[in-house]
This record gives structure tokens, C-alpha cells and sequence, in this order.
């Protein structure tokens, strides 16, 4: 008898392996196989588009893209060993150029920082990919933040009883649906840098600045301008996978909350926030992983003046052939997606859901 | 016998990938149609490629890594000869022999790879100073032979059209994004103050010089003053907007853009504008980039017999002729520099023949194949000084070291 139950139970698992097989290997081809090729060539030096053989280098790549080196930065000294100041008594410290290591490979500073009194260099071999990161995630959490902010107050107004209630909420999907591409080279127009932009002519004609503002052209502006046109496009997005939690919450709970007297704050933060929050969870995972990989509006509307990790990867591969190293710097950025994902389902407890 | 009947009745389909920068894309089409009235039997599809250059060698590179043969015909950068020439067929095997000698030797010198003919000039390009004379009579001036002079000029017409109520007036509008056309634009900077072109053609690392660190912070200094801040993200077509819209003195640009400025249905300032050299410092000569395209035949091409014919007739003497007159691309066939039709139409070709024959390469033949990562180091270094990011000695310091590592040259003097 026992044993009978055992060999139904093997039969059973070898019949769900079987069922299983076709999915497994559909997967590991589809999934797997082109992600060992991508991190198999970031061990190489392969040229894009040409037939030269190319060489095994190892993780030479990954060390070009990730070496970073804090160096501290001397103060300049005069002949007697005093630290020089200049007008304002400010330390004049040493060009960075002459204190950071030149081999195995060359360093250039990222940052400077004090701290305690001594001035330090951050400095990376790829300082350009470095930079590349970090302004993608200063991209992805901010913009990430307000398309939720923002989000969740369109979701909760159109999910409200009003008149063209149906009409609002196709017409809150508008800028989602153009294509990015193309709304990136609106956006363009409308941020140039003289009187052309829509941007400009407002702030001038309101007496707000004197000179035009070149939102794409200066560096204090170019992230803000990229943070504003994300918002603007997905937005309606965050809006959409919100409204769609909010629909499912009873309406009996709002009734019975109302009956025990219940502010309409109180209901917010303790039935619509706790019963949305996996829609919530899923929409975040959404934008993030999206924002991380942000391409098309860094690469129309700031092209090589300032990168994020996936137009620096574009560029890398297309402008300077390097594929071996562009794939590197895709295992990158699959390794950085991962880690948030991961983040994600921890701090949120998808899994559990 | 059925067989070869019913391909022959079949239509051959030709793509040619060209640029669409001011009257291109119009000009290779109209060739196209005069090829296909002599030629029934094949269609010329024209592939309306990205403006800037890199973006164009970006989308090429895809076909090529495919081994597609989607297109025939490649219109190829000056600079692209040496990095591309295996996907491309040898034109001498295709009787390039009867019609190579018309062309400018230097040019055809460019586009043979091994004894290999890669590719067929098609137009040839320099860099050129226009200015408004109308503008210039105005205010009383001359024509502006030192940036310096450029720079004072620029600045008092600026400040005089401004009061007079155009605000969005300025002195000078170039190329500063950060891309091949600011290469172009700094190295004339460059070249034309005795500070080296980056690289030397015997092959030693120029960049690094005091000169350098001048030129730099004069055209740092352009920046918010003569030049709009937003330049440090145009391109030809940015300029040329500014430029034809009665907006700007002075613009650096190619030929292309003289046949639209002339043009009264397109631009505000049909003839109040000329062409002539570029400034130069007080002890140099002017320089001007050398550009230009070319056409090329792609190696995987189905019909590489027509494609090449079709090639060799779009850069050919007709098709040269029309794109000079009507939208001023300058020929690389000598003879059309005396030709009197086309020197009715654009009369600088003759004034500024040498300015086209002198023009400065770029160090695209010592640097290959790493003739794209040099100039991106060069113009990322360029456009992060522009822009004030860094300071030009410590830009151009570690630019030094990073075309050492690249080319592995050694560090020398720009030679004057």
C-alpha cells in the first residue's frame, strides 16, 4: 500500500517534470542562453561589427569600468612647509592630476570631498560610467517619487464619483500613450535654450529671469529637465495601476468607517493605503526597473553631454565598437536592476502577498 | 530560358542610405530619378538616415553586423574609409578606373584602403566663417580676419541689435554639442593658433599644448556672451535655424548651408549674407576642417554590379553638377570648379577654391581604427571646458593621458 502511494507519487512528479520540460527549456534559451553570450563577451574584447577575432581578456572590462580609488588630497606647501591660502583664506590644494594613480590605469576625480579637515578625491578609472550611475538612480528615485506622489492623487480624483468621469480618465492616459521618441522631441522644443522654448518666453515674460535658461545645455538643469519629462510621461501609468487597487476596495468599508466616525484622513491611511498597497508594490516595481534602464529620452534629448548606464552603453557600443565592453557594462546594469528588485520584494513582502 | 526571362522582368531594387542635412535627401532623390529614366528595370530606394554623424555610422554598423543586404549604397563619411573597408566592395572591380581620375587625388588617396577603392566622393565639405553684410555696413565694420576681431564684432552688433529690440539676437553660433561637429569646429580652433591637430599625422599626441589651453578658454568664453549658452548643444541645423531666421552675425557651417540662406522663401536674409575663411589667431593661418561623403557599396549587397553603377552614377559628373547649383555641395570633380554654370551659381567656389583643396584632415588615418574614440575623447574634453565643468589645462591633461593609452603614441610638440 505504501508503496503503492510511492510510485504514484514518483509517476506524478516525473509526468510534472515532463509538462514542465518544454517551458524549462523555452526559458533557457530565451532567458538564459542569450545572457551567458552577453556575459561570456564582456570577458572579451570583441569589436561590434567586424570580423577581427577577438581576444579572452578576463574581467579586464569590469575592472576599467568599476576600479575607484579615495586619495587624499594633499594641501600645496610653500618652501618653508607652510600651507599656502589664497585671498579669502581658503587651503589651495594640489591638482588632483598629480596625486592619483596613473597604473595599472589612469584615475580622474569624481568627487571631493572634506571630511575632518582633510580633502579627499573619489576617483574612478571610468569616471564617465560612474557619473552614468549615479545619475540614473538620482533620475530613478526622484522621478520614481513624484510619479507615485503624483499618481496616486490623479488615481484617487478620477476614481471619485463626477461627472465625465470616463472621459477624464482616457484623457489622463494621453501623454503614456505617445510614443517617447516623439515626446522627448517636443519636449525638446519646448525647453530650448532661447525664446523658440515655451519654457522660456513664460519665465521671460513674467519678468522671472533675465537671460534664457539652456535647460538641456547646463549641467544644473539637465537632470531636473529629464526628471520633469519622465514625470510628466508615466505619471498616468502609476495613475492607472493605482486606480485599478483602488476599484478593488469594497465600498461597505468606506460606509462602515463613515458609520463609526471616521475622518476622511483616517480612511485614507487606514483602509484605501493598506488595501492598495500590492497594486501599490507592483506599479513601484514597474517604474523603477523601467527608470533604471532609462534610454530613449537621455539619448534624444542630451545624447553624449551627460549619459545614463543604458545610453552609455549604446554609445559604447555603437560610436566606439566596443562590444566586449558594452556587454560588461550590461551585466552591470543587470546586476543593479537585480539588486533592486530584490530590495523590492524584500521591503515590500511581494513574495508573501 | 523561363527562368532567366522572368528574372530579368523583375525589378532590381537599389537602397541607398543618404543624409537629409538641408537639401540632401531632395538632391540624392532627384539623382535617383534621372538614374531610374535611363534605367528602367531598377528602382532606387532613398533610406533618409540620422543627421548627425554618429548616430548614422551607428544605424550602418547594425546592417553590417547583420551582414544585411537591405542596402546597397552607403553614403560614408570622410573619416569612416579605413574603419569600415571590409564591408565594402572594391569599386575597381567594378570599372572605377574609367572615372577616378576626375576626382580630387587627395580625396580618392582617403577612400583607398590596401590598393582597395572603398568608396566614391561624392561631395567634399570645409568649414566657412558666413557673415550678414548687411549687418556689418550697418555698424560700420570689417570682415573679421583674428577671433579677436571676430570676437569685438560679434559682441557690438550683438549689443546694437539687442537694444534695437531683437532680444534673442546673437554674435556667433557654431557646433558645441558634444559630438564629431564640435571635433570640426575645435580643431580649426586649433589648427588655426599653432596649437596642433590633436594628433600629428607622423603620429605623436599634440594636444596638450599652452595654445591649446588659450584657444580653449577663448571659445570657453563665447559661451553666455557672443554665443548663446544653448550652443554648447547644437548641431549644423541648430546654427543654421539661428543663422537664416536673421538671429545671428556670424555662423560657422559648410557649404550646404549658403544655397538655403540664399533661397527668399526659406530664409529672412537672402542676399545680406557671404562666405569666406575662418578667423585666425594673430600668428596663425585659417584652417577648415576637411569633410565630405562618399559613396560605398555594401559587401552584402544582392546586386553589388547595379548597386556600384548606381553609386558611380550619383557621384558622377551630372549628379555632382545639380547638387553644386542647386543646393551647393561642393564637387569633388576639378573640373566643375571652372565650370561656368555652377560658378554663376555659387561664386565663392572659385574665390574659396583653395580653401577646399587646403582644407585640414582630421587624424582619422593615424588613428585608425580608433579614429572614434579619439575624437570622442576630444570633444567630450572640448565640451566639458565649453560648458565649465573643468578648467582647460586639467581637460586637456588628462586628454593626453587618455589618447596615450588609447593609441599608445608618444607626446609631442604641434608642429607649426
Amino acid at each position: 500500500m505504501a508503496n503503492n502511494s510511492n510510485d504514484l507519487a514518483h509517476q506524478e512528479a516525473r509526468l510534472a517534470y515532463k509538462l514542465l520540460a518544454p517551458a524549462a527549456i523555452i526559458l533557457l534559451l530565451v532567458a538564459l542562453y542569450p545572457l551567458g553570450q552577453v556575459f561570456y563577451t564582456s570577458m572579451t574584447d570583441r569589436v561590434f561589427a567586424s570580423g577581427q577575432e577577438p581576444n579572452f581578456v578576463g574581467f579586464d572590462n569590469y575592472r576599467q569600468l568599476l576600479s575607484m580609488r579615495i586619495v587624499e588630497l594633499p594641501p600645496q606647501v610653500d618652501d618653508d612647509g607652510n600651507i599656502i591660502r589664497d585671498d579669502d583664506g581658503n587651503i589651495v590644494y594640489e591638482r588632483p592630476i598629480q596625486v592619483l594613480p596613473r597604473e595599472p590605469r589612469r584615475f580622474r576625480d569624481v568627487w571631493q570631498i572634506n571630511l575632518f579637515g582633510t580633502r579627499y578625491l573619489i576617483a574612478a578609472s571610468n569616471p564617465a560610467f560612474i557619473s552614468a550611475i549615479t545619475n540614473t538612480l538620482i533620475f530613478t528615485i526622484i522621478s520614481v517619487f513624484l510619479e507615485t506622489i503624483l499618481g496616486l492623487m490623479i488615481a484617487l480624483v478620477v476614481n471619485s464619483n463626477f461627472k465625465g468621469r470616463g472621459a477624464m480618465r482616457a484623457i489622463m492616459l494621453v501623454p503614456w500613450a505617445v510614443i517617447t521618441v516623439v515626446s522627448a522631441r517636443m519636449w525638446e522644443w519646448m525647453l530650448a535654450s532661447s525664446r523658440v522654448g515655451i519654457f522660456n518666453t513664460l519665465l521671460r515674460r513674467f519678468d522671472l529671469i533675465d537671460e534664457s535658461i539652456a535647460f538641456l545645455q547646463t549641467s544644473t538643469w539637465q537632470l531636473p529637465s529629464m526628471i520633469a519629462v519622465d514625470v510628466w510621461k508615466t505619471t498616468p501609468f502609476m495613475a492607472l495601476l493605482i486606480l485599478a487597487g483602488l476599484q478593488l476596495i469594497p465600498n461597505e468599508l468606506y460606509e462602515a468607517s463613515r458609520v463609526d466616525g471616521a475622518s476622511k484622513i483616517r480612511q485614507f491611511f487606514s483602509i484605501t493605503l493598506p488595501l492598495i498597497k500590492p497594486s501599490l508594490a507592483v506599479a513601484l516595481i514597474f517604474r523603477t526597473l523601467d527608470a533604471l534602464r532609462v534610454f530613449d529620452i537621455f539619448q534624444v534629448l542630451l545624447a553624449q553631454s551627460r549619459y545614463s548606464m543604458a545610453s552609455y552603453n549604446y554609445f559604447q557600443l555603437i560610436n566606439n565598437r566596443a562590444m566586449g565592453m558594452s556587454s560588461a557594462i550590461g551585466v552591470v546594469i543587470f546586476i543593479i536592476i537585480f539588486v533592486f528588485a530584490l530590495m523590492y520584494i524584500k521591503a515590500l513582502g511581494v513574495d508573501a502577498e | 530560358m523561363f527562368f532567366t526571362v522572368s528574372v530579368a522582368a523583375e525589378d532590381v531594387t537599389i537602397t541607398v542610405a543618404g543624409g537629409a542635412v538641408g537639401q540632401e535627401l531632395e538632391m540624392t532623390e532627384r539623382a535617383a530619378e534621372m538614374y531610374m529614366e535611363e534605367n528602367p528595370g531598377v528602382i532606387i530606394e532613398v533610406l533618409d538616415t540620422p543627421d548627425l554623424a554618429q548616430d548614422r555610422l551607428g544605424l550602418y554598423l547594425q546592417f553590417f553586423e547583420a551582414e544585411s543586404s537591405e542596402v546597397d549604397v552607403y553614403q560614408i563619411d570622410v573619416i569612416w574609409p579605413g574603419d569600415l573597408a571590409e564591408h565594402f566592395v572594391d569599386l575597381y572591380d567594378y570599372g572605377a578606373e574609367d572615372i577616378v581620375d576626375m576626382h580630387f587625388q587627395e580625396i580618392v588617396d582617403n577612400n583607398t584602403v590596401d590598393g582597395e577603392l572603398i568608396a566614391i566622393p561624392w561631395f567634399t565639405d570645409a568649414g566657412l566663417l558666413y557673415y550678414r553684410t548687411d549687418l556689418l555696413e550697418k555698424y560700420d565694420l570689417d570682415v573679421p580676419e583674428t577671433w579677436t576681431e571676430l570676437e569685438e564684432t560679434a559682441q557690438i552688433i550683438q549689443d546694437g541689435e539687442r537694444e534695437e529690440g531683437n532680444e534673442d539676437f546673437v554674435g556667433f553660433v557654431w557646433q558645441g554639442d558634444a559630438y564629431e561637429g564640435l571635433t570640426t569646429n575645435a580643431l580649426e580652433w586649433f589648427a588655426s593658433s599653432n596649437a596642433g591637430t590633436i594628433i600629428s599625422d607622423d603620429g605623436y599626441i599634440t594636444v596638450n599644448n599652452e595654445r591649446a589651453v588659450e584657444v580653449l578658454e577663448m571659445a570657453a568664453g563665447w559661451v553666455g556672451t557672443i554665443s548663446p549658452t544653448g550652443v554648447t548643444g547644437m548641431a549644423e541645423e541648430d546654427a543654421r535655424a539661428i543663422f537664416q531666421g536673421g538671429n545671428a552675425a556670424f555662423m560657422r557651417n559648410w557649404p550646404y548651408a549658403y544655397a538655403l540662406g540664399q533661397d527668399p522663401e526659406e530664409s529672412a536674409i537672402a542676399g545680406n549674407f557671404d562666405v569666406t575663411t575662418l578667423p585666425a589667431a594673430e600668428d596663425g593661418e585659417p584652417a577648415h576642417t576637411l569633410g565630405g561623403w562618399n559613396l560605398a557599396v555594401s559587401q552584402y549587397s544582392e546586386n553589388p554590379e547595379i548597386a556600384a553603377d548606381v553609386a558611380m552614377y550619383l557621384a558622377g559628373f551630372e549628379s555632382q553638377k545639380m547638387r553644386a547649383i542647386e543646393a551647393t555641395m561642393n564637387p569633388t570633380i576639378e573640373e566643375l570648379y571652372e565650370d561656368e554654370e555652377v560658378l554663376e551659381a555659387v561664386p565663392f567656389f572659385g574665390e574659396l577654391y583653395d580653401v577646399f583643396v587646403n582644407a585640414v584632415a582630421r587624424p582619422s588615418t593615424v588613428s585608425a581604427p580608433n579614429y572614434n574614440q579619439v575624437s570622442e575623447y576630444y570633444f567630450q574634453a572640448v565640451h566639458s571646458v565649453l560648458t565649465g565643468q573643468d578648467d582647460a589645462l586639467t581637460a586637456l591633461e588628462f586628454l593626453e593621458l587618455d589618447l596615450q593609452d588609447l593609441t599608445g603614441f608618444e607626446i609631442g610638440e604641434p608642429q607649426n
